[in-house]
């Protein structure tokens, strides 16, 4: 609950006018025998960015695993509540229509099918889910041309095959576009800046930036800081063990760079 | 030989005097296939044996709809009657077996010296013994256009379990050019059918045959399909079998190669599905040197369906330089299917590239967690993978209007095997 008693501390302006995004109440989860989350509290409120900074091995992924439904992880105890619906107990597809985008570590190459004919896919099957119309191929057109600015990406490599055959920079960069064209309320970044040199690690952050608004929010999930010195956090929480120990603003993430984890966590062992 | 008992179902087969008697005794010595006989391992008919069977087919009643594939003729077979509509094009004849024999000298020396591999294929002579003199239909040299013929082959269902045969001759001349669009499919629902079908075609030097089969049969209905292709110095084919539906499939396609410079390119697309059985048996025999084959087969298996797979390819003694590829790829999309592979390659030359492989494999769990994260439906998510790993063999069907009719058709399959 540290995070929960620094928040009137930190930003209490926006605490009053923004709404509540996602609720994490001491949220517990394993794989096979193994918990690996235990007792997570999060907040995040419209308009925030968060970065969720630890160790190697301490939940950062699982977090995001089981926020976007991912199955191998089972939930024993805890709730979410995303907007003002039990997040776990939506199908990793509804939860994306409700709003959530987990950007992958690891994006998933998918042998056959384009970014380009994904991405219609996904945007009408959102769109069916909210009760709204389809769209059609000039709407989608001129739709791709636009997001394509946002990340700097070349028609070309959307009608190839998913993933296949990409470099980091280009799954990435893949990877925020298509959060530009689902534009989610609420983006979960999870290693975001692994495997991309410093050009490519710009371009992602500039998109994400750009993406940022008022009425969304944005988990960055990672290591190292210097992604953040492209995407500036509001909250920089320490996930070690399980838990979140440590919350602060983006300095904390200046400290951990300079001095890395072995401080907080031998506070706590 | 038969046992006892089981003769006694066939009695009224022996009986008719339509039939051809030596074909029939071939066939009745053996009988139907049964999972002892290693080429019919995995897709017995030993049940046939008890069924009492009508063997001429009652008159057919449903309205047959005549697609448009930019065809320039149509040939209908329903219930074994063979009918023709519209004027043959310039450079194309019909003609019975018999009489075409006596007219095309060039044709006849090549019947009389063919040579298929009919091991184990008792149902090659039930279909012989009824069909003694089938309809050529003959491309002749110096024919400047591509002929395009459909022919739907579409059995009804009867009051009794019925077997249809049908069988269907094609010879093309030096340089002429075909495209045959082949329908099997049946009318009617709920009944005993057994469709016995063969197909011949033998190809001149030069010549250029492009063929293609949907096979989309009614629940209760089995097909049996024999095409065997003969093909001269420098001619091609390309070859596409869809199997679309059916209780049971079994295609026998075999490849003779008997002259330099030739290309076989043989494709296969199934999707069987609930209590459904699709078998295809190949056969590329490279007789002759200097050709190419090429055989790429996928497999969707749905629900609780069974798969076979048997490729076989033969590089004879002469067959020198021969290049020979095999592919045959499966995704099981359900936890109860069942694929079963055996690629077979006997090689006597010693100069030949040859290559083989065979996969069967799931839909990746990873590969629809990071659609689903996107917003797609589980069912729209594995609809999307099954098609985007059949496309490679529907996008090789340059008529558009049939590869959008095929495509819709796999789409309605696989889309109806979630509801399930």
């Amino acid at each position: 609950m540290v995070f929960q008693n620094l928040r009137p501390y930190f930003c209490a302006s926006i605490e009053n006018s923004n709404k509540m995004m996602l609720s994490v109440k001491d949220l517990h989860a394993r794989i096979g025998e193994k918990e690996i989350l235990k007792g997570i509290n999060l907040e995040v409120r419209a308009g925030e960015v968060h970065a969720i900074m630890g160790p190697n091995g301490s939940g950062k992924s699982t977090l995001a695993s089981v926020l976007a439904g991912r199955e191998d992880y089972e939930v024993t105890s805890g709730s979410v509540d995303f907007l003002g619906k039990d997040l776990l107990d939506l199908a990793p597809e509804e939860r994306a229509a409700e709003g959530l985008f987990l950007a992958f570590q690891y994006p998933v190459e998918i042998p056959g099918v384009s970014t380009t004919n994904f991405m219609k896919s996904a945007v009408n099957e959102i769109r069916k889910y909210r009760g709204e119309e389809a769209m059609d191929a000039v709407q989608f057109l001129k739709m791709f041309k636009e997001k394509m600015a946002y990340v700097n990406i070349d028609q070309s490599l959307l009608s190839r095959a998913l993933n296949e055959g990409f470099s980091g920079g280009e799954k990435k960069r893949n990877e925020i576009f298509q959060m530009a064209v689902l534009e989610p309320k609420l983006a979960i970044l999870d290693e975001t800046d692994s495997g991309l040199d410093i050009d490519a690690l710009r371009i992602v952050a500039e998109g994400v930036n750009k993406l940022k608004s008022p009425d969304n929010a944005t988990i960055v999930v990672t290591h190292y800081q210097r992604l953040l010195d492209y995407i500036i956090p509001d909250f920089v929480h320490v996930l070690y063990k399980g838990k979140i120990v440590k919350s602060g603003t983006k300095d904390l993430a200046l400290e951990l760079e300079e001095r890395g984890y072995d401080w907080i966590i031998s506070a706590l062992d | 030989m038969l046992h006892s008992d089981t003769k006694n179902t066939l009695v009224n087969l022996s009986e008719l005097s339509s039939a051809s008697s030596e074909s029939l005794t071939n066939f009745m010595e053996m009988g139907f296939p049964t999972n002892k006989w290693e080429e019919w391992k995995y897709a017995s008919l030993k049940s046939f044996n008890e069924i009492s069977w009508r063997w001429t087919p009652e008159t057919f009643t449903h309205a047959v709809a005549v697609p448009a594939f930019q065809q320039s003729l149509t040939v209908q077979n329903l219930n074994g009657q063979t009918s023709i509509l519209g004027d043959l094009p310039e450079g194309l004849t019909c003609v019975p077996l018999n009489q075409f024999l006596n007219q095309n000298a060039g044709f006849k020396a090549l019947y009389e010296k063919r040579n298929p591999l009919l091991d184990q294929n008792s149902l090659y002579h039930l279909n012989d013994a009824f069909n003694q003199n089938p309809f050529v239909f003959c491309v002749h040299k110096g024919t400047p256009l591509d002929i395009s013929i459909v022919h739907q082959f579409i059995l009804e269902a009867q009051a009794e379990p019925a077997v249809i045969q049908g069988k269907i001759i094609l010879y093309l001349e030096e340089g002429a050019s075909l495209t045959w669009i082949e329908q099997q499919a049946s009318k009617g629902s709920n009944s005993t059918l057994f469709s016995n079908y063969a197909l011949e075609i033998w190809l001149s030097e030069q010549a250029h045959l492009t063929l293609y089969k949907d096979q989309d049969l009614g629940n209760g209905v089995s097909l049996v399909d024999h095409t065997f292709i003969y093909q001269a110095a420098n001619s091609q084919v390309d070859m596409f079998t869809f199997s679309i539906n059916g209780t049971f499939v079994r295609n026998n396609l075999h490849f003779y190669i008997e002259g330099p410079n030739v290309v076989s390119n043989l494709n296969g697309l199934y999707v069987p599905g609930e209590g459904q059985l699709m078998d295809n048996h190949s056969v590329v025999d490279h007789r002759m040197p200097h050709s190419e084959s090429n055989e790429l087969y996928k497999g969707v298996l749905l629900g609780n369906a069974t798969g076979v797979f048997n490729g076989k390819i033969f590089v004879r003694k002469d067959a020198q330089k021969t290049n020979a590829f095999q592919s045959c790829k499966n995704v099981l999309a359900s936890d109860r299917a069942t694929m079963n592979t055996k690629p077979q390659l006997e090689i006597w030359a010693d100069d030949v590239k040859c290559s083989h492989g065979t996969t069967t494999g799931q839909l990746s769990e990873e590969a629809l967690f990071y659609m689903r994260s996107r917003g797609i439906s589980a069912d729209a998510a594995r609809t999307l993978l099954l098609l985007a790993f059949v496309q490679q063999v529907i996008d090789k069907v340059e008529i558009i209007s049939l590869r959008d009719y095929l495509s819709a058709k796999i789409i309605q399959k696989i889309e109806q095997s979630w509801e399930a």
